[in-house]
């Protein structure tokens, strides 16, 4: 056996590549591919659309947009909300649908394997490559909507909560970020999921067919009232929940549940993707 | 058939064992009622360039993704440099260099990106060698000039170039390229000869598959003979080549004459197209030249007809199938 080089990490005598090398080759790859930056570059465009809307409408639409006028930190908010309906699971989709089927189609995944990145670290890489991906998009809504909404719409100097009170420009901000971070959860969940069925076919399309599916199927269930034993176990029952950023005090409550819960998928997307992937003939 | 022995009895048992690069017992592989490898015994020693000759669908491929761990047998075992494989591969694979199912690339990516990306996942490369490990590999397949051009825009050619330069990142103990030279212009063709060539210069174990029996005999010091999912025969190229009684191909217009005059000196011979053939049993092939032209026969060429492998392999591919 050959002497492995001194920055080789090894585990029983095999060779392996670094980690942190493995990573940075992926994350170069995810980042770098056109469509992720069109996706990214489309996603931007969501809080600028949803900006302009509400200036030129003389009369905002229902729901949140509502609160949006005048309170440009809200923005960023109804930006997140709204795309996690459909366009920020299909940003996720598609990347963990390039991750193992696209690779796999490609002839690519034969590579890694022969290298060899051995199964488990190949899931670990590429779960991370997808989660970059959900940063990525979900900061791009999130920042582009702030800039938006104190430039656009106004109202830099605080944010006018649900409640009625008044939060200074740090701590909306904050809320902000908070649903920043609560929507990278639950696409993080989907992702998962969308890994798992990635692991299991060649084709990219049935990863996005079967997993966006899914999303609209749940949204479905959740409406009819015959089945709402079910909601608790729904991912999508819970995504109402980043309205509360917008109320004073914070009401944590369905925060923490649809986390939660966005955990379970989480763990269940990446068990039956790692079960599939380490049988799975390449 | 107990194939593979023919290489492995030329040695003692002891040292088959400790110099067999690919060691493969009972391999058997099968897709529901479809079995694409029947029970294969083979032996390569280090250091041989063994050439796995067979029609398409013989198994070539199948039997290549189970000896890289890419695909699970039915039954058997593999082993690799002497680690059995699938359950060690993670300590072999590094030493290995594989192009298999063709070049599998990212379109998006240039040349060198997609080599990066290789290298990075490469266990026995360091970080601050990839690099160069890169230009040198796609130096060594002539790419140097096409690497920065996205993969999509390249040949059929560059690309199977850019698959074997993938191969070869990493100086390896063992090469195994399934069918090389796919899409390969006759320049192409001799470059990949040109490496393996190399590669068994450097000690290194190649394994080549191929449906070209010409391209097993240019490069090859062993070969083995695949045909639905079976090992026909394997051995040393030469063994083969000489197994059964030496044949002289004779071209000649005058069939007639040239018979008569071969049996008028005791000597076999038959027609076939174009020309006769002669059994070389107790005369050499000079002599009949020599004695056909005595008889005023017009010889136009002659040369050794190597009857083993070029028969056998003939009626793999051509029977009736």
């Amino acid at each position: 056996m050959t002497v492995a080089q001194p920055d080789v990490a090894g585990r029983g005598g095999a060779p392996r590549a670094p980690m942190t090398r493995l990573l940075r080759s992926e994350l170069r790859w995810v980042l770098y591919r056109p469509r992720t930056q069109v996706a990214l570059g489309l996603l931007a465009l969501v809080p600028v659309l949803i900006g302009v809307g509400i200036v030129l409408a003389d009369s905002p639409g229902g729901g949140l947009l509502t609160q949006v006028a005048g309170n440009g930190l809200v923005l960023p908010v109804a930006a997140l909300s709204i795309s996690l309906a459909l366009l920020l699971p299909l940003t996720v989709t598609m990347a963990a649908a390039d991750a193992l089927a696209g690779e796999s189609s490609h002839g690519t995944l034969r590579g890694l394997l022969l290298a060899p990145v051995s199964r488990g670290r190949l899931l670990a890489v590429k779960a991370v490559g997808v989660l970059a991906v959900a940063v990525a998009a979900v900061a791009a809504v999130a920042a582009v909507g702030v800039l938006t909404g104190i430039v656009l719409v106004g109202g830099a100097d605080g944010m006018l909560t649900l409640s009625g009170s008044e939060l200074g420009p740090g701590s909306g901000l904050l809320r902000v970020a908070l649903a920043a971070a609560w929507t990278v959860g639950q696409l993080a969940a989907i992702g998962a999921v969308a890994l798992a069925v990635s692991s299991a076919t060649d084709h990219p399309l049935v990863v996005l067919a079967v997993t966006l599916g899914g999303v609209i199927v749940f949204g479905v269930l959740s409406a009819l009232p015959a089945l709402e034993w079910m909601q608790p176990l729904l991912l999508t029952t819970g995504w109402r929940a980043i309205v509360d950023v917008l109320r004073d005090p914070l009401p944590f409550g369905e925060l923490l549940s649809s986390s939660y819960r966005a955990g379970c998928y989480l763990l269940i997307g990446l068990a039956l993707a790692l079960a599939r992937i380490t049988t799975r003939e390449a | 058939m107990t194939a593979g022995s023919a290489i492995a009895s030329t040695m003692r048992v002891d040292e088959a064992t400790a110099a067999a690069a690919i060691r493969v017992r009972g391999l058997r592989k099968t897709f529901g009622h479809t079995v694409a490898v029947a029970a294969v015994d083979l032996d390569v020693p280090a250091g041989a360039v063994l050439g796995m000759l067979g029609p398409n669908g013989s198994g070539k491929t199948t039997m290549i993704r189970m000896l890289l761990a890419l695909s699970r047998p039915t039954a058997g075992s593999v082993e690799l440099l002497g680690s059995p494989v699938p359950s060690d591969a993670g300590q072999v694979l590094p030493h290995v260099g594989a192009l298999v199912e063709g070049p599998g690339f990212h379109p998006f990516l240039s040349g060198r990106e997609n080599l990066r990306r290789a290298a990075a996942a490469e266990p026995l490369l360091a970080t601050a060698a990839v690099p160069g490990a890169v230009d040198d590999a796609l130096a060594r397949v002539g790419l140097s000039a096409a690497a920065g051009r996205r993969y999509r825009a390249y040949s059929m050619g560059m690309k199977q170039r850019l698959g074997l330069a993938a191969a070869l990142l990493v100086p390896r103990r063992l090469v195994v390229l399934d069918e090389p030279t796919n899409g390969l212009d006759p320049a192409g063709t001799r470059e990949v000869r040109r490496i393996v060539a190399e590669l068994h210069g450097a000690g290194t174990t190649v394994l080549v598959s191929s449906h070209l029996l010409a391209e097993v005999e240019a490069t090859c010091t062993h070969v083995a003979v695949l045909a639905e999912g079976s090992l026909i025969t394997s051995g040393p190229l030469a063994a083969l080549l000489d197994g059964d009684a030496p044949l002289l191909d004779v071209a000649t217009p005058d069939v007639e004459s040239a018979l008569d005059a071969l049996c008028s000196e005791s000597v076999g011979a038959s027609a076939v197209p174009g020309g006769v053939r002669v059994e070389l049993i107790g005369i050499d092939a000079a002599s009949v030249v020599a004695s056909l032209v005595r008889a005023g026969v017009a010889v136009h060429e002659a040369r050794r007809a190597r009857a083993g492998l070029d028969e056998l392999f003939a009626q793999l591919t051509e029977g009736d199938r």
